[in-house]
C-alpha cells in the first residue's frame, strides 16, 4: 500500500464514519439521561428518506440536513411517550421504533418516487438535483501533503461533527448542567429529590438523540452514497448502538470508534484501490463481525467494566410513586 | 373545572383489558395506516378490502395466508419464549437463515434415496441445530461475560445473511446449481420436500402449531418451565433457590435460535426447495419479534397473531397492484406493533379521569399526577 492509497482510505474512513458518528452521539446523550432508545436504525431511515426529498426539492444540503434532523426527532418522540410517559419496556418500544421507521421510510420513499430505478439521475451530490456539500477550507490548506486531504479537505458537516464532539464532552463534564443530566441517569430518585425534574430531562434528550440520527440518516443519503434506497442504513443505526457501549458513553471515543468502523465499511473500497481481492461478501461481513466480537471483549474485561459502566438506570422507567 | 388523571396499577389486569386493549391497539393501527393510505393518494377501505379478499377470503388465499403463519409462528415463538425471560434474542433472523442452509446442505448431502419421514426429520432436526448454534454465539458470552445479546445477535443477522449470499452469489457452493446461467440454489431432491395439503399449503403448520402447543405446555406445566419463569422474575431469588441461572438462559436462548432454525428448515422443505438467499431473507425473524410482541408473549396466542400478520404481508402484491406501495404492510406491521407496545400500559395501569374543582387556583392544569 502506498501513501495515497492510505490517505484516501482514512479520508473515506472519516466520510463513511461521520453518519454512524452523529447517530452514536445522539444515543450517547439519550442514554446519558437514563433512556435506551434502540430505534436508532429506524430514525437513521427516517432522516434519510427526507433529507434526501428535502434536497431533491430545495436543492439545499442545509435545509436537508436539519430536515432529516427533525424527522428523526419526531419518531424519537414516539418513544419517548412509551418509555417515560407510559412506562413502557424500553427493549420493546425502541425495536417497535426501529419497524416503524423501516416501514415508513420505505413506504414514503416509494410514493415520492425517489426511488426511482434510474438511480445516476437521482444522485444528490452529482447531478442537476445539485445538493452538494464541498470542501471548505482554501485550496492552498488542502493542497497540503497528508494533512491536507485528511484533515482539511473535508466539507462544513464533518468540522460540525468534530466541533459537536467537543460541545457534548463539554456539556457532559464541565457544566452543571451535563452533572444534572448525568445525574438523572444514574440516580433518578436523587435527582428528584434534588429538584430536577427527571422527565422534562429524559424528552429533551431522548428527542436530542433522535435529532442525531436522522442528522447522521440524512448526511449517510445526501452527503455519502448520494441517493435514497429502502433499507438504506444497511445497519449503522446498530452499529452506532453497539459504539455507544463500545465508547463507554464518552463523545470523543465515540468519534474514534466511528472513524475506525467506517474504515471497516469502506475497506472494500481501500483494498480494490490497494488492487486486492477479497470477495464482497466476506467485506459486507466485516463491520458485523468486528463489532461482534470487539462487544464480547470489552464486556469480558472485569477491569474496563468496573471504570465505564452504563449510566446506573438505563432503561429503567422513573415512576416517583415506586421510588 | 378541571380534568384530573390519576394511574394506578392493576395486580392482576381482567381478561377483559386484556381482551380490549390489543384489539383497540389492532384498530388504532389500522385508522392510523389507514390515513397513511389516504395520504398517499389511495383509497383506505378499498385498500382493507383487498387486504381480507386476498388473504381469508376463500380455501387459495387462506392457504396462501397459512403457508406463510407457518414460520411466523415458529419466529414468533422464537421471540416469545426468550423475551418473556428479558432475553432479547433479535437474531432470529439470521438463525433461520442457518437453519435453512444447514437443512438444504443436508438435503443435497444425503442419499436421496432413503425414506422421506427420514430425510425430512433429518434435514429438521439439522436446521434446528444450526438455529441453536448461531443464537449459541450469543447465549454463551451473555452467559459468562453478560455481552448485550440485542447488538451480539443482531450482527450475527447481518454475518448469516452475507454468508447465505456467498454460497449462492459468490462461490461454487454445494448449494449452487452449476448449470445455472445465473447464480441459483440447487434444488433438493423430492425426498426431502414437504408433503402438501391443499394448493401450496404443506404439512409444515401441524409442526409449527405442535410446537405452540408443546412450548406453552412445557412453560405452564414443568419444572423447567417454573424454573425459567423463576428466573426471569428475579436472578438472585434464583440462586438462592439453587437454579442454575446461567444453564436455564442458554438453554431458552439455544432453545429460541432452534425454533427459528426449524423455521428455516421447513421453509426450505416446503415452500423454497432450495437455498435462494432473495426469498429467504424476507424478515421473517423481525416479524417474529411483532408476531410475539402482539401476543404479549404467550405461545398459544402466537398462532392466531402470526396468521393475522401472515395475511397481511401476503396481501402486499395485491396491494401493488391497487398503486400502493408494496411496503405498507411492513408500516402497518410496525404501527400495530408500537400501538400494542403502548396498549401494554393501559393493561399494567388503571387510568381514570375525573373532573374535578380546584381548590386552590394554581392547582389546575393537566397531569397532576407526574
Amino acid at each position: 500500500m502506498n501513501d495515497t492509497v492510505l490517505i484516501l482510505s482514512v479520508v473515506s474512513a472519516i466520510s463513511a464514519g461521520t453518519p454512524i458518528l452523529f447517530a452514536a452521539l445522539g444515543e450517547i446523550m439519550t442514554e446519558r439521561s437514563g433512556v435506551m432508545n434502540l430505534g436508532v436504525d429506524g430514525m437513521m431511515l427516517i432522516g434519510a428518506v427526507t433529507g434526501f426529498w428535502v434536497g431533491v426539492e430545495t436543492e439545499s444540503a442545509v435545509l436537508a440536513l436539519l430536515a432529516g434532523g427533525l424527522a428523526g426527532t419526531l419518531l424519537s418522540l414516539i418513544h419517548a411517550v412509551l418509555a417515560i410517559s407510559l412506562r413502557v419496556n424500553q427493549v420493546i418500544s425502541g425495536l417497535a421504533l426501529v419497524i416503524v421507521g423501516n416501514g415508513l421510510s420505505a413506504f414514503w420513499g416509494n410514493i415520492g418516487g425517489t426511488a426511482a430505478d434510474n438511480s445516476a439521475d437521482q444522485a444528490l451530490v452529482q447531478t442537476k438535483n445539485g445538493v452538494s456539500i464541498d470542501p471548505i477550507l482554501p485550496e492552498v490548506l488542502q493542497e497540503l501533503p497528508v494533512v491536507g486531504p485528511i484533515v482539511f479537505g473535508h466539507d462544513l458537516v464533518i468540522y460540525f461533527s468534530w466541533a459537536l464532539v467537543g460541545a457534548a464532552g463539554y456539556l457532559l463534564y464541565r457544566t452543571q448542567f451535563g452533572l444534572s443530566l448525568r445525574a438523572v441517569g444514574e440516580d433518578p430518585g436523587a435527582a428528584d429529590a434534588a429538584g430536577l425534574s427527571v422527565s422534562r430531562f429524559r424528552y429533551v434528550f431522548t428527542l436530542v438523540g433522535g435529532f442525531g440520527a436522522g442528522l447522521g440518516g440524512a448526511y449517510l443519503a445526501v452527503g455519502v452514497i448520494g441517493t435514497w434506497a429502502a433499507g438504506l442504513t444497511a445497519g449503522a443505526g446498530w452499529i452506532a448502538v453497539a459504539l455507544v457501549i463500545l465508547s463507554g458513553w464518552r463523545p470523543w471515543a465515540a468519534l474514534l470508534a466511528a472513524y475506525a468502523f467506517g474504515a471497516l465499511r469502506s475497506l472494500g473500497f481501500t483494498l480494490q484501490i490497494a488492487g486486492i481481492e477479497v470477495a464482497s461478501d466476506f467485506l459486507a461481513m466485516i463491520p458485523f463481525v468486528a463489532t461482534y466480537l470487539v462487544v464480547i471483549v470489552v464486556s469480558a474485561n472485569p477491569a474496563r467494566a468496573r471504570k465505564i459502566a452504563s449510566p446506573a438506570s438505563l432503561g429503567q422507567p422513573y415512576s416517583r410513586e415506586a421510588r | 373545572m378541571s380534568k384530573r388523571v390519576s394511574i394506578s396499577p392493576r395486580a392482576t389486569p381482567p381478561w377483559t383489558v386484556r381482551v380490549v386493549v390489543p384489539t383497540a391497539s389492532l384498530i388504532a393501527a389500522a385508522v392510523v395506516g389507514g390515513l397513511m393510505i389516504v395520504m398517499a393518494g389511495n383509497d383506505a377501505f378499498e385498500a382493507y378490502r383487498t387486504v381480507f379478499d386476498s388473504s381469508f377470503n376463500g380455501l387459495r388465499p387462506l392457504t396462501r395466508t397459512m403457508t406463510l403463519a407457518t414460520p411466523l409462528i415458529l419466529t414468533g415463538l422464537a421471540a416469545a419464549i426468550a423475551f418473556r425471560m428479558k432475553i432479547w434474542n433479535i437474531g432470529a433472523e439470521g438463525q433461520l437463515y442457518m437453519g435453512a442452509v444447514a437443512a438444504s446442505g443436508l438435503a443435497l448431502t444425503i442419499p436421496p434415496d432413503i425414506p422421506k419421514p427420514l430425510m425430512i426429520v433429518v434435514i429438521i432436526l439439522g436446521g434446528a441445530a444450526a438455529g441453536a448454534v448461531w443464537a449459541g454465539l450469543a447465549a454463551i458470552p451473555k452467559a459468562y461475560f453478560n455481552t448485550d445479546e440485542v447488538i451480539t445477535t443482531l450482527m450475527l443477522n447481518f454475518v448469516a445473511l452475507s454468508f447465505m449470499n456467498y454460497l449462492i452469489f459468490g462461490s461454487t457452493s454445494l448449494w449452487k446449481n452449476p448449470k445455472s446461467a445465473f447464480p441459483q440454489g440447487l434444488l433438493i431432491p423430492g425426498s426431502a420436500t414437504m408433503p402438501r395439503i391443499s394448493y401450496r399449503l404443506h404439512y409444515g403448520i401441524f409442526i409449527a402449531v405442535g410446537a405452540a402447543v408443546l412450548l406453552w405446555w412445557v412453560f405452564r406445566r414443568t419444572t423447567y418451565g417454573f424454573e425459567v419463569r423463576t428466573v426471569s422474575d428475579s436472578k438472585e431469588a434464583s440462586r438462592y433457590a439453587g437454579i442454575g441461572v446461567n444453564s436455564k438462559l442458554i438453554s431458552v436462548l439455544t432453545l429460541s435460535g432452534a425454533l427459528a432454525g426449524i423455521a428455516g428448515a421447513i421453509e426450505i422443505s416446503g415452500v423454497v426447495k432450495r437455498l435462494d438467499p432473495t426469498v429467504l431473507a424476507s424478515e421473517l425473524g423481525y416479524t417474529g419479534i411483532v408476531v410475539a410482541a402482539v401476543a404479549r408473549f404467550n405461545c398459544l396466542g402466537v398462532i392466531p397473531v402470526a396468521v393475522l400478520l401472515a395475511g397481511l404481508v401476503v396481501s402486499g402484491s395485491s396491494l401493488q397492484r391497487l398503486g400502493i406501495p408494496p411496503e405498507i404492510v411492513f408500516l402497518l406491521q410496525g404501527l400495530i406493533f408500537l400501538f400494542v407496545a403502548a396498549g401494554e400500559f393501559f393493561i399494567a395501569n388503571k387510568v381514570t379521569i375525573t373532573s374535578t374543582v380546584p381548590v386552590q387556583p394554581d392547582a389546575s392544569g393537566g397531569l397532576a399526577d407526574e
